[in-house]
C-alpha cells in the first residue's frame, strides 16, 4: 500500500497536431470512407478536365453522328453510342459537371439560408422563432421532390433555375438543425460571458455560437451532397431542369428509356454514374461523421 | 387517448390552411402560362381571355384564394387545364393506385428490414452482416428510377416473368371497385387469378421503391438493437434463464422499435414524393404520374391538389407514428 | 458436497491492449444457509466472480485459464448451453445493482415475472406446484398466480393490481423488490446479489437487506452478496471473503475476519470505514495501483 510516482510521458506532438492525426486515423480505420474519398476526388478531377479528356468533344456540345447510332460498347466507344450516334462515354464524363456543380450549389445555398433562418430563430426565440419555424415546418410537410419539380418547371429550364428550385425545398432541414444547436449553445457559459462583456447579437452568433456548431452542419452537408446529386438527376429524369445538348445524367437516362432493353448501354452508363457519385458522397459523409462526431459511431 | 387524437386532428386545420396559402402564393408568383399552353400556339387573344374567365383567373388574387378555399371544403378543387376535368375527380381516380404502391413498398421494407436488422445486430461482423450492410449502402445510393429500369430489363425483358409496366392489362377489367386497391379488391372478390395479375404488376415498382427504406430501416434497426443488447435488463433476462429467442424477438425487439418507428414515419413522405419517379418509369396510373404531367404542362391546380393530398397523408402518418410510440414505449403519455 | 465450490478460478479478459488476467486462483465454498459477503474495491474482480458462476461472461472477450466452478457437484464451466439455461433462473437467481435499468421498461412487470416463472416451471414443474405434463394453460395460470404471490412476499402492496404496471410506475426501492421477486420466483438454491442496495437510499437499503435476509432464512439457500460496504457485511453476512486485485486475500466467518483480520489489506479496509467518531481529517484512504501494470 504505497504511493508510487507515476511517470507522465513527454508529449512529442502538439495537441492540435495530435487531434488531426487521431481524426485522420479514425477516418482511415474504415476503408469504405477511403474508397468514397477516392471516387469523389476522381469525380472532381473528371468534372474539371472533362472538356479536354473526352474522346469526342464535338458530341458534348450537340454534335451528332447518325451513321454510328446505337453502337454497342467497343474500344471506339467504351459505353456505346446513343440514338444520335453520340459517344456515351464522353456524355457521361461531361455530365459530372452539372451534377457536381448543382449538388454543391444546392447544399451551399441551403446551408446559407438555413443557417441564417435557424440561427435567428434559435437566438431570438419568441414570436420570431414561432413565425420562422411555422414556415419551415410547412415546407417540411410538402414532399420536396414534387415542390422542387413544380418550381423548376415554372421557372423554366436552366441549371440555375433547377438549383434555386431544389434549394427552396432543402433549407428548412438546415434551419431546424441549426436552431436546435443554437438554442443549446446559447445557454453555455462562454456565450453568457460574451453577452456580459457587451457583445451584440451579430457578434455573439457569428463569433461565438456558429463556429461551435460547424461539425453537425458539415456532417449533414457531406451526407446531403449525394442526395442533392440524386435530386438533380431525378429532375432531369422526369424532363425538368437541364435541356440537351448539355449532358446531364438524369436526362441521359430518361432519353435512354425508350430504347430499353435492346440498347441497354445507353441507360446503364449514366445510371451507374449517378449510383457511384451518390455512393461515394455517402461513404465520405459516413467517414466524416466518424471523425467529427465519434459518439455517433456505431 | 381519443381526446388526444381529436386534438391532433383539429391542429391539422391551421397547418393545412397555411399550406394552401403557401402553395397558392408559390403557384401565383411563379412565371408560367398554363392557359397559353392549354390553348395551343394558334389561340387568339380572345380565346385566351375567355379561358381565363372560365377558370376564374381574371379575378384579384385574394378573391381567387378565397374561392379556392371555399371550393376545397365543398369538394371543388379547381379544374385541370390539361385534362379538362375537376381536380378532385382526377385525384380520387389516381389516389388508390398510389396508396397501393406506397403501402406495398412500405410493407416490403418493414417486413424485411426489421428482422434483418435484428439478425445482423446479433451476428454482428458475421458474413450475413457484411452482405446486408454492403447491400444497404448500395440500396441507399441507388436511384429509384434507375433501379426500376434495371428491374424492368431483368424481369420483364430478359426473364419475361413479370409485366413491363402498367397496373392491370388494358384489355381486361380490374376487380370490382371496393377500396380501389386492386390486390385488396381481388381478395375481397375472391378472384385468385385477378389477385395474381394485380400482384405481378405491383411487384417491380414496389420493389424499386422499397429498396432504400428497407436499407435505412435495417441500418436503424441494427444500430438500435446493438444498443438495446447492451442494456442491463438484457443481462438480467439472460441471468434468469430466458431463451435467446424470447429475449431477442420479444424483449429486445419492442425496445429497439422506437427509433426505427421515426424512420418509418419519415419514409412515408419520401415514398409519396418518389411516386413521381417510379410511376413515370412503370406507367403506374397514380398521383405521381398525374402530378408529373401537370407539372410539365404548368397546370397548377392539380399540383396544389396532389401536394395537399400527400401532405394530409403525411400528417396522418405522423399522427399514427406518434400513437404507435405509445405502444412501444409505455412512458409516453398522451396529454 | 458444497452447494457452490469454486476451485482455483483463473479468468483472463481480452481488450484492445491484449489479454489481461483478471482473476488469480479464486477459491470459494458456499453451503446452504450461508450468506457470503464478498468485499473489495471497484475492479477487484468481485462482479466477474459472480457472473462466472452463472457463466454470463461471453468468450471472447473472457477466457478461463484454469479452475472449476462446481454447482451442486457439476462444473458449470463444462456444462452445455442448455444445462446452463436450466441452472439460470431455476437454480441460480441473480440480482444486479441498479433497479432502474435492470427491469425492461417496455413491458409490464407481470410479463417479465411470468416469463421467468414459466422458464423455471418448464425446467421443474414443481416450482409452480404442477405435475410434469400439465397443459400450457395450467402453466400460464400457475405462473401468474406464483408471480402475484411472489410480489406479495417481497412486500409490494396490492400485488394483484400492480402486476399490470410498468417499471417506471414504481419507485427505486419497489423496483429492487420486483427484481428480487424475479430472482426468487424460480425457487433457486443460490442467490447472487451484485451490489443490490448501492443505488438505493439508505433507509430503503435496510429494508431490502432485511428482505433478502428473511427470504434466505426461510428457504435455507446460499447467498453470494457482492458489495463494497463492510457495514452491510457486518449486518447480514455469515461469512466474508476479501478480494484485492483478482485474489481472495482472506475468507472465513464474519466474526473471525472482521474482528481479527490477519491480512494488512483487510485491516486497512476496516480502518477506511468512517464512523461517527471519525474526526475531520482522519478519514483514511487506500493507496496503491488497482492492478498490476504488467500481468
Amino acid at each position: 500500500m504505497t504511493m508510487t510516482p507515476i511517470a507522465i510521458p513527454k508529449r512529442t506532438q502538439s495537441a492540435r497536431l495530435e487531434n488531426w492525426s487521431r481524426a485522420f486515423y479514425r477516418f482511415r480505420q474504415s476503408w469504405l470512407s477511403i474508397v468514397g474519398l477516392a471516387i469523389v476526388v476522381l469525380l472532381v478531377v473528371i468534372a474539371i478536365f472533362a472538356p479536354w479528356i473526352v474522346p469526342y468533344p464535338e458530341h458534348v456540345v450537340g454534335g451528332t453522328n447518325t451513321a454510328a447510332r446505337f453502337q454497342a460498347p467497343s474500344t471506339d466507344a467504351w459505353f456505346g453510342t446513343n440514338a444520335l450516334g453520340q459517344d456515351m462515354f464522353s456524355l457521361v464524363l461531361v455530365g459530372s459537371q452539372v451534377s457536381l456543380f448543382s449538388g454543391l450549389a444546392v447544399v451551399f445555398i441551403a446551408i446559407v439560408v438555413g443557417t441564417a433562418v435557424g440561427a435567428i430563430a434559435g437566438y431570438f426565440g419568441g414570436w420570431v422563432d414561432e413565425v420562422l419555424m411555422r414556415i419551415t415546418d410547412l415546407l417540411l410537410t410538402i414532399p420536396s421532390l414534387i415542390l422542387a419539380m413544380a418550381v423548376a418547371a415554372a421557372l423554366g429550364t436552366g441549371v440555375w433555375n433547377m438549383i434555386i428550385a431544389i434549394s427552396i425545398t432543402w433549407w428548412p432541414a438546415y434551419a431546424r438543425l441549426v436552431r436546435g444547436e443554437v438554442i443549446v449553445k446559447k445557454e453555455e457559459q462562454f456565450v453568457v460571458a460574451a453577452h456580459a462583456l457587451g457583445a451584440n447579437w451579430l457578434r455573439i452568433l457569428g463569433k461565438h455560437i456558429l463556429p461551435n456548431i460547424v461539425s453537425p452542419i458539415v456532417i449533414k452537408a457531406s451526407l446531403d451532397m449525394g442526395f442533392a446529386i440524386l435530386t438533380v438527376a431525378s429532375l432531369g429524369f422526369v424532363g425538368i431542369g437541364v435541356k440537351p445538348p448539355t449532358p446531364e445524367w438524369g436526362t441521359l437516362l430518361s432519353g435512354a428509356r425508350s430504347y430499353m432493353p435492346d440498347y441497354w448501354w445507353t441507360a446503364v452508363a449514366p445510371g451507374i454514374a449517378i449510383f457511384l457519385a451518390v455512393l461515394a458522397f455517402n461513404l465520405l459523409g459516413d467517414g466524416l461523421r466518424d471523425v467529427l462526431d465519434p459518439k455517433a459511431r456505431r | 387517448m381519443l381526446l388526444y387524437i381529436l386534438r391532433r386532428l383539429v391542429l391539422l386545420v391551421p397547418i393545412l390552411l397555411g399550406l394552401t396559402l403557401l402553395l397558392f402564393i408559390v403557384a401565383r408568383i411563379l412565371p408560367g402560362d398554363p392557359v397559353g399552353l392549354a390553348a395551343g400556339p394558334n389561340a387568339t387573344p380572345e380565346l385566351i381571355a375567355q379561358m381565363k374567365r372560365e377558370f376564374g383567373l381574371d379575378q384579384p388574387l385574394p378573391l381567387q384564394y378565397w374561392n379556392y378555399l371555399t371550393g376545397l371544403v365543398s369538394g371543388d378543387w379547381g379544374m385541370s387545364v390539361f385534362t379538362r376535368r375537376p381536380v378532385f375527380a382526377d385525384i380520387l381516380e389516381y389516389l388508390p393506385a398510389t396508396i397501393e404502391l406506397v403501402f406495398a413498398s412500405l410493407f416490403i421494407a418493414v417486413v424485411a428490414g426489421i428482422p434483418l436488422g435484428l439478425l445482423t445486430a446479433v451476428y454482428k461482423n458475421g458474413p450475413l452482416d457484411y452482405a446486408t450492410r454492403t447491400l444497404a449502402l448500395g440500396g441507399i445510393a441507388m436511384p429509384r428510377f434507375f433501379l426500376g429500369l434495371l428491374l424492368q430489363m431483368a424481369f420483364a425483358a430478359w426473364l419475361d416473368i413479370l409485366p413491363l409496366s402498367g397496373r392491370y392489362p388494358l384489355i381486361e377489367s380490374p376487380p370490382d371497385h371496393v377500396t380501389g386497391l386492386y390486390t385488396i379488391d381481388a381478395l375481397i372478390a375472391g378472384d385468385w387469378s385477378a389477385f395474381q395479375i394485380a400482384l405481378s404488376h405491383l411487384a417491380l415498382p414496389a420493389i424499386a421503391m422499397a429498396l432504400s427504406p428497407l436499407a435505412t430501416i435495417m441500418r436503424m434497426m441494427r444500430s438500435s438493437t446493438i444498443e438495446v443488447l447492451q442494456q442491463d435488463y438484457v443481462m438480467t433476462e439472460r441471468a434468469l434463464g430466458l431463451s435467446n429467442r424470447l429475449i431477442l424477438f420479444k424483449y429486445v425487439l419492442k425496445n429497439a422499435m422506437t427509433s426505427t418507428l421515426t424512420v418509418i414515419g419519415l419514409y412515408v413522405s419520401w415514398l409519396l414524393g418518389g411516386t413521381v419517379l417510379v410511376e413515370t418509369v412503370f406507367d403506374w396510373p397514380g398521383l405521381g404520374l398525374y402530378a408529373t404531367q401537370a407539372i410539365l404542362t404548368q397546370d397548377f391546380m392539380p399540383v396544389i391538389g396532389v401536394t395537399l393530398v400527400i401532405a394530409i397523408i403525411y400528417l396522418v402518418a405522423m399522427l399514427v407514428v406518434d400513437l404507435l410510440y405509445g405502444v412501444f414505449n409505455p412512458k409516453v403519455r398522451y396529454a | 458436497m458444497a452447494l457452490l465450490d469454486i476451485k482455483n478460478l483463473n479468468l483472463a479478459m481480452r481488450s484492445y491492449e491484449g489479454e489481461t488476467q483478471i482473476l488469480h486462483g479464486i477459491d470459494l465454498k458456499i453451503d446452504h444457509g450461508e450468506i457470503w459477503g464478498m468485499v473489495g474495491e471497484t475492479g477487484s474482480g468481485k462482479s466477474l466472480t459472480g457472473l462466472s458462476v452463472s457463466r454470463l461472461i461471453a468468450s471472447p472477450p473472457g477466457r478461463y485459464l484454469a479452475g472449476s466452478i462446481e454447482f451442486q457437484g457439476r462444473d458449470v464451466l463444462k456444462a452445455t448451453d442448455k444445462e446452463m439455461r436450466i441452472l439460470r433462473g431455476r437454480h441460480i437467481g441473480m440480482i444486479f445493482q441498479d433497479p432502474t435499468t435492470n427491469l425492461n421498461p417496455a413491458f409490464r412487470i407481470g410479463t417479465q415475472l411470468v416469463d421467468v416463472a414459466l422458464h423455471a416451471g418448464h425446467a421443474d414443474p414443481s416450482v409452480l406446484g404442477l405435475e410434469a405434463g400439465a397443459s400450457r394453460g395450467d402453466f400460464k395460470k400457475a405462473a401468474k398466480r406464483v408471480a402475484v404471490e411472489m410480489l406479495e412476499k417481497v412486500g409490494i402492496p396490492k400485488a394483484a393490481e400492480r402486476i399490470n404496471d410498468y417499471p417506471h410506475q414504481f419507485s427505486g426501492g419497489m423496483r429492487q423488490r420486483v427484481l428480487i421477486a424475479m430472482a426468487m420466483i424460480g425457487k433457486p438454491d443460490l442467490l447472487i446479489a451484485d451490489e443490490p442496495t448501492t443505488a438505493l437510499d439508505v433507509s430503503v437499503q435496510a429494508q431490502i437487506l432485511r428482505l433478502i435476509h428473511d427470504l434466505v432464512a426461510e428457504r435455507n439457500i446460499g447467498v453470494l452478496l457482492i458489495t463494497h460496504n463492510l457495514g452491510i457485511v457486518a449486518q447480514i453476512c455469515s461469512h466474508v471473503a476479501v478480494m484485492y486485485r483478482g485474489r481472495i486475500l482472506e475468507a472465513g466467518k464474519v466474526n473471525d475476519v472482521l474482528k481479527r483480520p490477519s491480512h494488512s489489506y483487510t485491516q486497512a479496509l476496516l480502518n477506511s470505514v468512517p464512523t461517527v467518531h471519525t474526526k475531520r481529517g482522519e478519514l483514511m484512504g487506500l493507496s496503491g495501483a488497482m492492478r498490476e501494470t504488467s500481468a
